[in-house]
């Protein structure tokens, strides 16, 4: 027979390297064609940080995503930018970049305004457009002014940003440290459904709400938390790698079972967008703190369901169905809450 | 035997008896004489060069290879080249001529269906196949027809919007521009932008570093270690050494610089050094003319082993008088973090309950769709290039010019495109033989493991082993909480001592406690090395709190997400490293998610105590549960599920 139930569980995350000085830089410089380069070390590994620095180099710069032009990955080319992990892309880079680009717009608005002959603090640009505040003749594409300024004033508007995020290393004997800037907070439900004759069990919906910060992609962020909710699904039922003195005996996928598209729970992400206080551009990350809660959240769904409390990873079906048989033979009443024994 | 090398190059020649094969592929006539033991995934990739169809894992489980053979869809890693004689092949590549990127490409592309991208040419063919045969498709067919492809990274989700889009574009149902960009906003942050690198990905344009060739190149294979702890008596490569197209041979003693390299602590030789700490460790790297007389070297070096006593359990380990793996880490402690806030033991003494539980997770495999791969060349300036998906090519440049005992700027990492990494490819396990290859034999080297050599040889997620005891108020609220975590961390360290200290910090998770002790204690013993996995610990520790905490309103009976409101951290919270926190959004999370899903308050197991049921069943955001064909008939255990819905074997002729 098949039980439904529910579980819920919290988790955090401090975002960006451990108790190490974490930097990363970039360089900006405003190209011909009013388009963008951007030179830094980043490392896209899937998430989609890519388009995500060039939404905000194209907020920064005035222009569009497609106007920008990102050289990154080549140690020999770019400047250090460090690794992609620890939720810290977004943070990192993301910053970095804003950085570089409020120092190349900076002198970009400051020769504009000289050119025009007003403020530079009147100078706007948005998607490839550049005018002054309060003219109506003062306007021109990025192109034009960026051919104005290289021609008529000879100048190149460059940048540089380089962002940095300090930490304190623990100390060994009770820990004490900040290890972390920002943290990132996160709640997740889960619903599942228990064969109780065969132990199977579907996850049939996952709630997940994180702070993420100011959001730069919407899609990427719940990409993000799908996809972590996935592999979250195959750690909590399927997943294990097993050695049999040191050798494994799960050597391929036939073996190693991973959830396939007809394991999956809908998603709901619901994202909580306060910009993050402590940095420039107000953004955090995702990629790891989604995985933290939904694990626990099944297995608690579990027990919701049908009285069994799975305390190994993962909960197959055979030892779903061994923690039913355990408890059935052992002709136990269904555990009662010690709230009573204790009052 | 050079002359085919000198036309362009073919992946094995000479030595094994060839097949002719006459094919359309891609709507063009091929004629080619390839060895008789390809597939056709060896045919596409390494004779045509048609590489936007990968190979994720070579044995018809994931799906990335699959291509139409005669308009049906077949896994083409399982299909021995001879079946295509006479017949029409489609790939990826050419999915779409006309138009460059056909309409479920475009949907893939809208909806944000690729992340690393790699199993997206699979996906795309599965999905070009589940709807060409039911333009109808419904989400649950659609679910069935890409139940054979294997997606790490996007969940899948995005991906099945996108085959619903589609579809519904191609019947009528929704007008062609919902494939359009989202109108411009005032900002771009904060936009559905689509994804830059999403065309290459869902076209198979984008390159990995499997599908790179270069003239003149090399290919490598790698003797590895049968044993999980043994020392190296003798190798004896001369038979390998004798083979034609046999380049260079290295071993540790090849390496001219500093031949110790990690994460944290530099315990890791290139290749083995005297002695092997688990199975698979690199013992001898082969680099050959073809990847055939490479793998015919590697199984002619004949090394000897004297075994040696292993450790396989970590608390064995520990023990005084167990077996040294590392010269340095006494009791082979690799890494203990402690936490002490407060008075633990005064504090459990004053609860009103004290809950007790032990917690077991296991080793995980990243199963990244992309095995590890990587080319590596010297340039005309004598900078060696390293092109590989290294997560840290800023660390791997340091690590690999102490290994070759080079200025760093004479060394050279390029991250290619990464086909999903979740902190395993942050390890360098193979970078420096590719790069001494290269410098040995001036020619470009390309090394691709096989998914079986990527399961056997990367890390995993570190296994915890938890104690947990917890000590309450009757109110719910927690005076106290002890952790102590065993984790192993495998023949080498990699990320142990962070993870570790991941582990460690947020354990206890997002709460506010008084007294706090945890103990994470990582260990060396002769399994596979374990290392940097999303959410670094993290995942382990925070498991057994959130499990333990519904245990404890079991206890209670309590709502769990009562309790937890109670104890969640809040605005100027101090965390359990004694770090000020300002502002704590932890709270906020909790009565979203519980709104979100429609939370009914009460006691976990209600129905099994007596008490009426949940109401928050069949709440918008769950799916009804999956009964395979249709709904029609009752689940089957996931075993036999399985085979139902991967195409097995599927013969073409
Ligand atoms: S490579 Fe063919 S199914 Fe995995
Ligand atoms: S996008 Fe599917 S495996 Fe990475």
């Amino acid at each position: 027979m098949k039980h439904r139930g529910r579980g819920v569980a919290c988790g955090w995350y401090g975002i960006a390297r451990t108790a190490a000085m974490d930097r990363a830089a970039v360089w900006v410089e405003l190209d011909d064609g009013g388009t963008v380069k951007i030179a830094t070390g980043v490392t896209e590994i899937g998430e989609g940080v890519l388009t995500g620095l060039c939404q905000i180099a194209a907020q920064e710069m005035g222009v569009r995503p497609e106007d920008i032009v990102l050289g990154d990955n080549d140690t020999a080319r770019v400047p250090e930018a460090a690794h992609a992990g620890a939720t810290r892309m977004t943070y990192m880079i993301g910053n970095a970049v804003a950085l570089g680009c409020r120092e190349a717009f900076g002198r970009f608005r400051t020769a504009m305004g000289a050119y025009w002959g007003v403020s530079a603090e009147s100078v706007r640009a948005f998607a490839g457009q550049v005018w002054a505040e309060g003219s109506a003749s003062k306007r021109m594409s990025m192109e034009h002014a960026v051919h104005v300024l290289k021609k008529e004033r000879g100048i190149v508007i460059v940048g540089s940003g380089l962002f940095t995020s300090a930490h304190t290393a623990l100390n060994p004997e009770n820990g004490e440290a900040t290890p972390w800037q920002s943290y990132v907070f996160g709640a997740q439900v889960a619903e599942v459904e228990v064969d109780d004759d065969t132990g199977e069990v579907q996850v049939l919906g996952v709630w997940a709400a994180h702070d993420v910060g100011r959001v730069v992609n919407p899609q990427q962020v719940e990409g993000q938390i799908e996809g972590s909710v996935v592999m979250a699904v195959g750690h909590a039922l399927m997943e294990e790698y097993v050695q049999h003195n040191g050798t494994t005996t799960t050597p391929g996928f036939a073996k190693y079972i991973l959830p396939t598209a007809l394991d999956i729970p809908h998603v709901t992400s619901v994202l909580l967008t306060e910009p993050d206080p402590k940095t420039p551009l107000g953004v955090k990350g995702i990629g790891e703190p989604a995985i933290t809660p939904t694990a626990a959240a099944i297995i608690n769904a579990i027990y919701d369901a049908v009285g069994v409390r799975m305390t190994r990873l993962p909960a197959t079906p055979e030892r779903v169905m061994e923690a039913l048989v355990d408890r059935r033979s052992a002709k136990q009443p269904d555990e009662v809450p010690v709230a009573e024994a204790i009052s | 035997m050079s002359d085919t090398l000198l036309d362009g190059g073919t992946l094995a020649e000479g030595c094994h008896p060839t097949t002719e094969i006459n094919a359309t592929v891609n709507g063009r006539k091929v004629q080619r004489r390839v060895p008789n033991h390809y597939r056709v995934i060896d045919f596409v990739r390494e004779e045509l060069k048609l590489t936007g169809n990968k190979e994720g894992c070579g044995a018809g489980e994931c799906g990335t290879c699959s291509m139409f053979v005669d308009g049906k869809l077949i896994k083409s890693c399982l299909a021995p080249v001879q079946k295509i004689n006479g017949c029409s092949v489609e790939t990826i590549d050419d999915l779409d001529r006309d138009a460059g990127m056909s309409l479920l490409q475009q949907a893939f592309h809208k909806c944000g269906a690729s992340q690393c991208g790699y199993c997206i040419p699979g996906m795309v063919m599965a999905a070009t196949s589940t709807l060409r045969r039911n333009p109808g498709a419904s989400r649950d067919e659609i679910k069935e027809g890409l139940g054979g492809n294997i997606c790490r990274c996007t969940g899948y989700q995005k991906i099945l919007d996108a085959v619903e889009l589609a579809r519904d574009i191609q019947s009528g149902a929704v007008p062609a521009s919902a494939l359009e960009e989202d109108a411009e906003a005032h900002s771009f942050i904060g936009q559905r932008t689509r994804r830059l690198d999403a065309p290459a990905k869902v076209t198979g344009a984008i390159k990995y570093a499997a599908d790179m060739f270069m003239p003149n190149m090399l290919h490598m294979q790698v003797v590895r270690s049968p044993h999980p702890h043994a020392r190296i008596v003798r190798i004896d490569a001369e038979t390998a050494r004798a083979i034609p197209g046999v380049e260079c041979i290295l071993t540790c003693d090849d390496v001219p610089g500093v031949d110790n390299f990690g994460v944290f602590i530099e315990d890791q030789p290139t290749l083995a050094r005297g002695v092997v700490r688990y199975v698979g460790e690199a013992v001898v790297a082969v680099a050959a003319e073809t990847l055939d007389i490479a793998r015919a070297a590697v199984a002619a070096i004949h090394v000897e082993y004297e075994k040696l006593p292993s450790l396989f359990d970590p608390h064995t380990a520990m023990h005084d008088g167990a077996v040294q793996l590392h010269g340095f880490a006494q009791n082979n402690i690799c890494k203990h973090t402690r936490i002490r806030k407060g008075d633990v033991d005064a504090a459990l003494a004053s609860a009103d309950v004290i809950v007790e539980q032990t917690y077991d997770t296991q080793s995980v495999e990243h199963a990244y769709l992309e095995p590890e791969a990587g080319l590596a060349y010297v340039e005309a300036d004598g900078c060696v290039t390293v092109q590989s998906p290294s997560q840290n090519i800023t660390h791997h440049r340091h690590m690999l010019a102490r290994i070759l005992g080079r200025p760093i700027n004479k060394v050279r990492m390029i991250m290619s495109t990464v086909g999903g990494g979740f902190g395993g490819k942050e390890d360098m396990i193979y970078q420096g033989m590719l790069a001494l290859a290269a410098i040995k034999t001036r020619r470009p080297v390309r090394y691709v493991f096989t998914r079986e050599e990527s399961i056997k040889v990367s890390a995993k997620r570190h296994p915890f082993n938890i104690r947990y005891t917890m000590g309450l108020k009757r109110d719910g609220r927690i005076v106290a909480t002890k952790m102590v975590m065993v984790a192993d961390g495998g023949a080498y360290a990699l990320s142990t001592p962070g993870v570790m200290n991941k582990s460690a910090i947020l354990g206890p998770g997002p709460y506010d406690i008084a007294n706090v002790w945890v103990d994470s204690i990582g260990v060396y013993t002769n399994n596979t090395p374990s290392g940097a996995f999303r959410a670094f610990g993290a995942f382990q520790s925070e498991f057994a709190t959130e499990c333990h905490l519904d245990l404890c309103a079991q206890r209670l009976g309590m709502d769990p997400v009562a309790l937890r409101r109670i104890n969640l951290m809040r605005d100027g919270a101090t965390t359990h490293t004694r770090q000020q926190l300002d502002r704590v959004l932890a709270v906020e999370c909790l009565e979203a998610a519980i709104k979100a899903a429609g939370w009914d308050a009460g006691v976990p197991y209600r129905q099994g105590q007596g008490k009426p049921q949940r109401n928050d069943f069949n709440y918008e955001g769950s799916r009804q549960s999956y009964l395979i064909g249709g709904q029609t008939q009752p689940l089957v255990p996931r075993a036999s599920s399985k085979s139902d819905v991967h195409p097995v074997k599927i013969s073409i002729n």
